[in-house]
């Protein structure tokens, strides 16, 4: 196969959400010596823009988001440590550690998982620490893994202001600058993510990963 | 009927399944396989089908994949296994009929048949919304006063004494409370004080719903929420809610809200879900009715084609193989001040009025804003009345459906039609719409008539 061609395998596997086959077209393409930067921008992400497009023109649901993501996340693991070595920290110049959670009391997980997938796909990594979090344990994993990012998600309106506790948190810590905290759900707007404190949010998942990646290379 | 410390059994010892292999191994991949095995297609343009086929087809793929899957329990993430003659028992013993509020005001919710002669009944409010205190009784008000409306509803109280609302929070027991005097009071003051409710909506938590489970608050005769968790999963707090009420009595009313683009994929597989999330919820939820929501994963609304279809597909599944009581959130996108609204609540009306459905709305704005009033709740429950009387075919109902889509599909593509809020149509005092907003509701139902609905 040529370059182009075991590229396009990788990405096909990213749309596909098949693990199996982008672990083995990543391996393929590294044993190749192709460059393992191409690899990531010309394979995976590409793959990974593509399953956003479907998503946005409702041909791809959720359950592909899901898999794409899977299928990335297991590509990302072997791609690594070639990236790491050949661009010393390049990956965390591309990519952003993220911990991702529905605030205490909220249960509603579909906004945050389709955030979180679409985040997995573009080369973040992802901590989804489920639903009904304490305000506490978010803090902390974020703190244990040296996030960059904390996206925040609540629909109930009654939850909503779990967010502002988060962030009155980190202050009265004096960790609040250390993080980006982005918010989302279907009442938060930008009037109100802005009232609280937080770093943006945005209108669709699409959106949220464009904004942690500006709000990310902002920072570096 | 199964006896519900065995479903509280089952959720304890059931086999352990991972949440993320529950929804893609379990949920997304039978979705995705039922829809193949039954060659399940939506249709953009036929949003109400007259294909007994299909229907039976939905139906069948729903049935297997409750019997297939039963429901999770997210607090042990176990499976809940339920027998295909569970499911079936639970079939039979849905209640055929429910008598809700009391005296005068009383009204019975039956399952409807396809082609009903009986007319639907009208929830009305804007249930969940969140509506600040100053105004949450007129605005309550404005639904209970008008005639056509059989039993009352309501949004969520945000703030109480200008303290705001937390879910979990002792706050959340206050709130739950004084939304229910309100409704209460509203009730008494438009002369319909034994309406029945389907209330405690201030309730996310099971807080909220046990400390209102009093003759005071909700009577026995009114209903509340025992929500079935996307997709087709309970929890210990949600199971609370309907194991307080086995001794109390007050009447369970299901909600899944399927996501429609979620883990069953397009319109066809999450139809199926829906079919399923009701014959489990017949059992886990002990349920006495359901509520039909379907959520557009992009757009929320229920007046997108892909909802408006898979309304259609749910309601007329059960409707033609087992009757079921189902009562039919319209929750459009546009907001109250809008014709969109206006245009999005007729369509979402009368495929709900054909397809077997009682109606429960309006929650306008996607139920984010309290930009919603009585005014087309008033119209929601005539242009259904309308199609009822005129014994609407399900072929005319289609026509007329897709005649309205052009008048507010645009709301999909911009950023929302918010509308404004409640005491910015209505004047808050005399309860009455302004004048702008009557004169839109007036203009819009003259177009109405103009297409030949018997308004």
């Amino acid at each position: 196969m040529t370059k182009s061609e075991q590229l396009q395998a990788i990405s096909n596997a990213v749309i596909e959400g098949e693990l199996d086959d982008a672990v083995e077209a990543t391996k393929a393409a590294l044993s190749e010596n192709i460059d393992p930067m191409d690899i990531l921008n010309e394979g995976l992400m590409t793959g990974a823009d593509e399953v956003g497009k479907r998503f946005e023109r409702f041909e791809y649901f959720l359950p592909e988001l899901m898999l794409a993501g899977r299928a990335l996340k297991g590509a990302m693991e072997e791609v690594k440590p070639a990236l790491l070595s050949k661009y010393a920290g390049a990956t965390n110049q591309v990519q952003g550690k993220v911990v991702s959670a529905t605030v205490q009391t909220d249960i509603h997980d579909i906004g945050k998982n389709i955030v979180s997938s679409m985040l997995t796909a573009s080369g973040f990594e992802v901590t989804d620490m489920g639903v009904d979090v304490p305000l506490k344990s978010i803090i902390d994993k974020a703190e244990e893994i040296g996030a960059d990012v904390i996206c925040l998600s609540a629909l109930l309106t009654t939850s909503m202001p779990f967010m502002k506790d988060l962030i009155k948190l980190l202050e009265a810590r004096g960790i609040r600058e250390k993080y980006i905290v982005l918010v989302g759900g279907a009442s938060v707007n930008e009037t109100w993510a802005k009232a609280i404190g937080s770093d943006g949010t945005a209108k669709n998942a699409a959106d949220a990963v464009k904004l942690a990646r500006e709000k990310v290379q902002a920072r570096k | 009927m199964l006896n519900y410390l065995e479903i509280l059994d089952r959720a304890n010892d059931g086999t352990y399944l991972t949440e993320e292999n529950w929804d893609l191994e379990k949920v997304a991949m039978t979705a995705r396989r039922l829809v193949k095995k039954y060659k399940l297609e939506w249709n953009k343009d036929e949003l109400i089908t007259d294909d007994a086929q299909l229907s039976e087809a939905i139906w069948k793929a729903g049935y297997e994949m409750a019997v297939e899957l039963g429901a999770y329990s997210r607090s042990t993430e176990r499976i809940i296994q339920l027998s295909q003659d569970e499911i079936d028992n639970g079939i039979r013993n849905m209640p055929q009929e429910v008598v809700m509020g009391e005296g005068k005001d009383a009204r019975t919710l039956y399952a409807r048949h396809l082609h009903d002669e009986r007319a639907p009944l009208f929830f009305g409010g804007s249930p969940g919304t969140p509506i600040p205190e100053r105004i949450f009784l007129a605005n309550v008000m404005s639904y209970m006063q008008e005639p056509l409306i059989d039993l009352a509803t309501c949004g969520t109280l945000v703030e109480v004494d200008g303290r705001e609302v937390r879910t979990g929070n002792p706050i959340e027991i206050v709130s739950t409370r004084r939304e229910l005097q309100y409704m209460r009071q509203g009730l008494k003051r438009v002369g319909r004080a034994g309406m029945g409710m389907l209330a405690a909506q201030s309730s996310v938590s099971e807080l909220g719903d046990l400390a209102a489970a009093h003759p005071d608050y909700l009577r026995k005769c009114d209903s509340h929420l025992v929500p079935v968790l996307n997709e087709l999963k309970m929890d210990h707090r949600n199971i609370s809610r309907a194991v307080n009420s086995l001794e109390y009595g007050m009447v369970n009313a299901s909600l899944p809200c399927v996501i429609v683009g979620g883990l069953g994929g397009g319109p066809a597989g999450s139809a199926v879900v829906n079919v399923a999330s009701y014959l489990v919820a017949n059992i886990t939820c002990l349920a006495d009715y359901h509520i039909l929501h379907p959520i557009h994963v992009r757009h929320v609304a229920t007046s997108t084609r892909e909802v408006l279809w898979v309304i259609n597909a749910t309601a007329q599944a059960f409707a033609r193989h087992a009757p079921s009581i189902i009562v039919s959130d319209i929750y459009p996108k546009s907001g109250a001040g809008t014709k969109e609204l206006l245009y999005e609540t007729a369509a979402n009306a009368i495929v709900n009025a054909v397809s077997g459905g009682h109606l429960e709305g309006v929650g306008a704005a996607d139920g984010n804003a309290p930009n919603c009033s009585g005014l087309e709740a008033r119209l929601m429950a005539e242009v259904a009345l309308a199609t009822h009387r005129m014994k609407m075919s399900l072929k005319d109902a289609n026509q007329f459906v897709l005649q309205l889509l052009p008048k507010y599909e645009h709301v999909f593509t911009q950023d929302g039609n918010p509308g404004k809020p409640f005491d910015e149509v209505y004047d808050t005092v005399s309860v009455t719409p302004l004048d702008f907003w009557q004169k839109m509701y007036d203009e819009v139902k003259t177009e109405l008539k103009e297409m030949g609905l018997q308004l």
